[in-house]
């Protein structure tokens, strides 16, 4: 198999996919001093080792990587080669945008991604919250990497579809395997109290089940037993809770206002904060506020 | 059958859950449900809950409750009665709101202010006093923390009260304790049923900084108008303050008589007898709570529960599938159940968490001692299980240096588990019956309330009424086998002491 680098600027191979910086596959067999120089800190940044041996600082953090695994670069984070240069060995890079907006919309992948705007939000969260920036033995990108180098390189009819699709499919892959990286799938409680920790930071999104179950690496199903067994609640319910006990601080703090209070703690509007805080204690925000300031 | 039914409630607001139990007047279960809420642990010696989220969490609870179960039937609601874990501490400020979260028994960041006054010529006295051991878990140390460690929230502080104070004055506007609640403060004079001088000193606070003591058949005041309509319940439903998780589990265990020891085990446990005398242990190992004038529940309280075996089943379990924890325990259960009493030798001290009773000991670790080349997996199973069940009996064992013990009543989803129940008959050599009630301290509530109510004359009489049907009585020579474990356990947890310090130090 023979190297290629694929930029942007330079390479006509690149040319229908304006999200991809950067694709290449090195096989680096002798030293060269300064032959690692990293930058493109907009990018989401795979890279994929085929053979060799690599130290590497990710984000001021030691990592040595082994055949068959996949680092991920978040955009922003900082990657150096442990000893100024690229160690002998031979690797897959990818270097893709995450943020080409189309139509305004900020929620989808780009015009190119079928991932749904939904899907993405829980993919971003994922990916992001957890930080996992190794994921080993991850044999399924292999094959991945070299279908995208021999459909970019073959350009046979639909390859524009196809390279696409590999992208999605390589994101996913890449999810769901920092899921069950980070969640030990042996302790409940404790990935239920990493969830209760999101979502705290997080209150005024509008949490979808499949984004909570997401973060604790379950499909909805399971996940919404599983809480309803372990909380008494629903998973939407377990969340009205935390979004009420945070409200009742706020309205016994003086000075905040209700509207940003309900929008603050994740209600559509002030009258959905009303509506359900009535609900639960007889009480309208306001009046509550009145009988405890 | 007629319409018109009557029932109690009881809310009992324990460490990981609230749970509300609806019981006709008879004391059968109409309906039961929880709602659980997370405990915070921001540094490695905190655990924190938030009061609100628990308020809110209980209301909910509460409401379903009511919403599903007892207003589609006409069901009248004649009390509620309230029950809570024991040495949670918050803050409040003026206008009662709370100063942060709730600190838990469980929170250890007290620990030096515990170390200072068990050192101390102070201690014989307020130990004697209050009845509660030296130990971080107690309010008073808590309390001495904030006053040392956090000035600014101690400043601002106009009181100190209990998670189930805070829950009861938001439902009725009334800030009170019960006295049973208050015994395991630290704080309070068991003897004389009054804040004791000598520890609110050491604490840095004035009586008028705690809660209004009462009776635990007192009533809590009256239910705030909104939540009367929020919840629809009437008016002159009777709310009765209550008691503590731990007097209440051993009154709903059937337990009012001297001869009879309750062994609770959930993630933690503890052994405790009740009765009209304080136990003043010369080396201030056990609790002396109080639930009526005159009437005591003793006993000392374990780390070591099933959360131990839970740490393992994590560990060293066969997950067939994610998060099962329940199957992968029961099918630990079934290998273990095959191996020889004892382990063949192999002994576990389940300190993973340090220890309270017997040994009060901050700094115990696990140990597996004894493993030759024959051990294999089972072994280190069923050895786990009794080292956490060795660990109950030396409670007992000591317990039996002030009283003696005829029978056992045991609860609690570990204990509870068969293949315990029959080794607890084995090691302590007694007959033992389980409660086949699933909600002890619900049950106890329950027992509380009716005795208000006139249904029964008195709580003797109530605890009485509990029939405890399934027994396990001991076997053949298993007994001397155990002992003979027990003792190389027992002689291991004090001559490691020191060995615990030097290990915690690399910790």
């Amino acid at each position: 198999m023979s190297q290629f680098l694929l930029q942007k600027e330079n390479s006509t191979e690149l040319q229908l996919f304006e999200h991809i910086n950067e694709f290449a596959f090195k096989k680096n067999n002798s030293i060269r001093l300064n032959s690692f120089n990293e930058n493109c800190s907009d990018c989401l940044r795979l890279y994929y080792i085929i053979e060799g041996k690599f130290d590497w600082k990710i984000n001021r953090e030691n990592y040595t990587l082994y055949p068959n695994d996949l680092v991920i670069i978040l955009p922003g984070q900082e990657l150096i080669a442990e000893k100024g240069y690229l160690e002998i060995g031979s690797l897959y890079w990818l270097k893709i945008y995450l943020n080409i907006q189309h139509n305004g919309n900020k929620n989808a992948l780009g015009i190119w991604s079928s991932i749904s705007a939904p899907e993405y939000i829980s993919i971003k969260k994922i990916i992001f919250l957890n930080n996992v920036p190794v994921l080993s033995r991850l044999t399924d990108a292999a094959s991945i990497f070299s279908q995208l180098r021999n459909e970019i390189f073959g350009q046979e009819i639909g390859y524009v579809t196809r390279v696409n699709q590999l992208l999605d499919e390589l994101i996913i892959l890449i999810t769901r395997k920092v899921t069950q990286q980070s969640i030990c799938q042996r302790d409940f409680p404790q990935a239920f109290l990493k969830l209760e920790n999101e979502l705290r930071k997080d209150l005024s999104h509008h949490w979808t089940v499949e984004e909570m179950a997401a973060i604790v690496g379950l499909g909805t199903t399971a996940f919404s037993d599983k809480v309803k067994n372990f909380t008494g609640f629903t998973p939407i319910n377990y969340l009205i809770n935390i979004r009420i006990s945070e409200a009742i601080k706020l309205l016994k703090k003086p000075g905040e206002n209700v509207t940003d209070i309900a929008l603050d703690t994740g209600f559509y509007s002030s009258q959905h904060f009303a509506t359900t805080f009535k609900k639960l204690t007889g009480y309208t925000p306001s009046h509550f506020r009145k009988k405890n300031i | 059958m007629a319409s018109k039914k009557n029932c109690i409630i009881t809310i009992e607001i324990g460490t990981n859950a609230v749970r509300v139990v609806a019981f006709d007047l008879t004391g059968t279960t109409i309906a039961s449900m929880k709602g659980s809420y997370p405990t915070f642990h921001s540094q490695p010696d905190y655990s924190e809950q938030d009061p609100e989220q628990i308020f809110i969490t209980m209301l909910y609870v509460l409401k379903n409750l009511l919403i599903e179960h007892i207003h589609p039937h006409k069901i009248k609601v004649e009390s509620i009665c309230f029950s809570a874990s024991m040495h949670s501490v918050l803050a409040i400020d003026k206008r009662g709101n709370p100063l942060g979260n709730a600190v838990i028994w469980a929170d250890n960041r007290a620990k030096k202010e515990a170390e200072k006054l068990k050192n101390s010529p102070q201690s014989k006295i307020i130990y004697s006093a209050t009845g509660t051991p030296m130990h971080p878990m107690s309010p008073l140390f808590k309390i001495a923390w904030f006053r040392h460690n956090d000035k600014e929230r101690f400043k601002q502080a106009s009181k100190f009260i209990q998670l189930k104070t805070y829950i009861i004055q938001q439902l009725t506007g009334e800030y009170l304790i019960d006295h049973s609640l208050a015994s395991a403060t630290g704080l309070l004079n068991i003897h004389k049923i009054k804040w004791e001088s000598e520890a609110l000193a050491y604490a840095g606070i004035n009586s008028g900084m705690l809660a209004d003591l009462v009776p635990i058949f007192e009533s809590a005041g009256k239910l705030k108008k909104a939540y009367q309509n929020s919840l629809g319940i009437h008016a002159d439903t009777k709310l009765i303050v209550g008691s503590s998780d731990g007097c209440l589990a051993t009154l709903g265990a059937g337990v009012k008589d001297g001869c009879k020891a309750t062994i609770t085990i959930e993630d933690s446990g503890a052994v405790r007898i009740m009765g009209n005398k304080v136990l003043n242990d010369k080396k201030q190992r056990f609790f002396n709570y109080l639930l009526t004038e005159n009437c005591y529940v003793s006993g000392g309280p374990t780390n070591s529960g099933g959360v131990i075996f839970e740490w393992f089943t994590k560990q060293f379990g066969d997950f067939k599938n994610p998060f099962d924890m329940e199957y992968t325990m029961k099918e630990l259960f079934a290998v273990a159940a095959k191996v020889n009493a004892g382990s063949d030798g192999l002994i576990f001290l389940p300190y993973l968490l340090g220890e309270r009773a017997p040994i009060w000991d901050a700094n115990a670790r696990g140990v597996y001692f004894g493993i030759n080349i024959n051990h294999e997996r089972q072994h280190f199973i069923r050895a786990i299980i009794e080292g956490i069940l060795f660990e109950i009996y030396s409670i007992g064992k000591t317990l039996e240096e002030h009283c003696k013990i005829n029978s056992l009543s045991i609860n609690g989803s570990f204990a509870s588990i068969p293949l315990c129940a029959q080794i607890i008959a084995d090691i302590f050599n007694k007959p033992v019956s389980i409660s086949q009630h699933n909600y002890s301290v619900g049950l106890g509530a329950y027992l509380l309330s009716a005795t208000e109510m006139g249904i029964f004359t008195n709580l003797e009489e109530a605890a009485k009424s509990i029939v405890l049907p399934e027994q396990y009585f001991p076997k053949n020579n298993l007994h001397d086998i155990y002992m003979r474990h027990f003792d190389i356990f027992e002689k291991l947890s004090v001559k490691l002491k020191d060995d615990f310090v030097d290990v915690v130090k690399l910790q």
